[in-house]
């Protein structure tokens, strides 16, 4: 605490400097500091003060403007059908029961790429990589706790539809449908084998993506964020635009993917996430049948993505490519008899 | 049946089961609140360019830059129906810019000179300069920047132009880029039913 002694002298000299300035000069000095502001800014005000004013208080209309004059109509585009998007629904369904059959029961590697190949071309490039399963989380996760937010009936089934598919057949949506999948699976040249412990290792981070994407959807509407759609790597080469450091990531996963099998879909994948949970539970899914003459393990090198252990497919981690049925020796026509 | 069903098998059945039972229930609750279909769209009653006393000196360009599309889906859009047409548009012109021989402001407002106009309706003999124009938003030039939106409210324009997502280049993205940086929370979500309404009167002050 300051002593009464310093803070009377201090408020006597305060007194002293008020009184040495007579009020006349404070006045005068006051007036000649607005004369400089006034002058300061006076340039300005003469420059914005051309005189407009609007000639005129409501829009005149054909009969005032006259000389035969007809309103121009706006242009109004219409957004996308309706029936489009009840159609991309229906291709992603049939779609993922296409890629069932073509590799649970024809096995056939080529027509599993074909397939591939046509997902990239319809979900990724023709439908600019929107709407996807993926982002889906986050609408159905604001649309469970949020009363007000309005859900579109086909997001709704887009999130849906695959769940209930890899609950019987596993992740066929990864392998025949999923855009982002399809990218990744048709650059991949010379796959690498990642220990098995840093696979296990890395596929936790996508619990933790998936985590962290749910807690900020769910945010009140104004500080939402949708996470997985603004960090989405390769929807900037659906749409040929995107900002340069989402191109660099997108392009690095690629490179990456050339190498490591489809790492966004094995470590950071969100609804990769939900569906191996689902997968644990299906009724069939790609099997390998080791057998006892023939048992030479070429399918576990073929597999890129560390899902054949022990002889035996892990359908949580399989991603429905059909590779190992391609380097399979029994599947080629002579060799199918041996039993 | 021609095996019988081991514990294992059953298990999984009931777990598959409920687990299948869970989505429905989800899916079922969800449809039930869904809407049909929704767009984004700007609210001119909240978008800072078309708002009275919002934006500064320099106007608000988030809709230009941060839109996914290369050039923005967000483009000026002039209800003709609401436009004062008049001979000295603020919007059309910089109407601070130097007056020219023919009375005309010499500098034109957009900065990709998107706006054209011309005159239209009874050409009044005594002075031809005093004539109502039609003033039309060329849409591949118009990056969405809402300095002409700017201009044309109260007190100089009407509010005639405003700032509009156009559904043909708008891809419908999940989570709108512009909403996410918008300041004012402009864009919003609407039933399909109102994409295609014009645009409501703009609050000039609220």
């Amino acid at each position: 605490m300051m002593p009464p002694m310093e803070s009377a002298q201090l408020r006597s000299l305060t007194v002293a400097a008020r009184k040495r300035l007579p009020s006349r000069d404070r006045k005068e000095a006051v007036a000649a500091l607005l004369l400089l502001l006034f002058l300061a800014f006076a340039p300005r005000i003469h420059a914005q003060a051309i005189p407009y004013t609007r000639p005129v208080e409501t829009a005149p209309q054909e009969n005032t403007i006259g000389g035969g004059y007809k309103t121009l109509a706006v242009q109004r585009a219409k957004p996308r059908d309706y029936w489009f998007q009840v159609l991309d629904v229906v291709i992603l369904g049939a779609a993922m029961g296409i890629a069932v059959w073509l590799v649970l029961k024809r096995r056939s590697r080529k027509w599993a790429t074909v397939l591939t190949i046509g997902s990239l071309a319809y979900f990724g490039f023709y439908r600019e990589g929107c709407i996807c399963p993926i982002g889906s989380i986050q609408n159905v996760a604001v649309a469970l706790t949020d009363p007000k937010y309005s859900i579109p009936m086909v997001v709704t089934l887009t999130f849906f539809l695959p769940l209930v598919v890899a609950l019987f057949y596993g992740r066929a949506f990864c392998g025949g449908v999923c855009a982002l999948g399809a990218i990744q699976e048709l650059v991949l040249l010379k796959p690498v084998q990642v220990p098995p412990k840093l696979d296990r290792a890395l596929g936790l981070l996508k619990y933790v993506y998936l985590g962290l994407a749910i807690l900020l959807a769910i945010r009140p509407a104004l500080a939402r964020d949708f996470l997985i759609c603004r960090f989405d790597p390769f929807v900037g080469f659906f749409r040929r635009t995107g900002s340069p450091h989402m191109l660099m990531l997108g392009g690095g996963f690629l490179l990456l993917g050339m190498f490591v099998g489809r790492p966004y879909c094995r470590y950071l994948c969100p609804y990769g996430g939900l569906l191996t949970w689902c997968t644990r539970l299906a009724r069939r899914g790609v099997t390998v049948t080791p057998d006892k003459e023939l048992d030479c393990g070429l399918c576990t090198n073929a597999c890129p993505y560390g899902a054949i252990e022990h002889m035996r497919a892990v359908r949580k981690d399989c991603l429905y490519c059909a590779r190992c049925y391609a380097s399979c020796p029994r599947t080629k026509s002579e060799l199918v008899t041996l039993s | 049946m021609s095996e019988p069903v081991t514990r294992r098998d059953l298990l999984h059945n009931v777990v598959r089961g409920s687990v299948l039972a869970t989505l429905g229930g989800g899916a079922i609750f969800l449809v039930q609140k869904a809407h049909g279909q929704v767009v984004w769209q700007v609210d001119a009653s909240r978008c800072s360019n078309s708002r009275l006393g919002e934006a500064g000196p320099e106007n608000c360009k988030l809709c230009t830059t941060e839109c996914v599309v290369a050039l923005s889906a967000v483009r000026a859009v002039n209800e003709h129906s609401k436009c004062g047409r008049c001979a000295i548009c603020p919007a059309y012109f910089n109407i601070t810019s130097a007056v020219d021989e023919k009375g005309l402001p010499s500098e034109k407002k957009c900065p990709r000179d998107a706006i054209t106009r011309k005159p239209i309706g009874r050409a009044d003999p005594e002075d031809p300069a005093n004539n109502f124009y039609e003033y039309i938003i060329d849409e591949e030039k118009c990056d969405g920047c809402g300095k002409c939106v700017m201009q044309c409210r109260e007190p100089l324009g009407l509010g005639s132009i405003v700032l509009r997502v156009r559904y043909d280049k708008c891809v419908n993205c999940n989570k709108c880029a512009i909403s996410r940086a918008c300041p004012k929370d402009a864009l919003m979500q609407i039933p399909v039913e109102q994409a295609l309404q014009a645009p409501e009167i703009r609050h000039s002050t609220e």
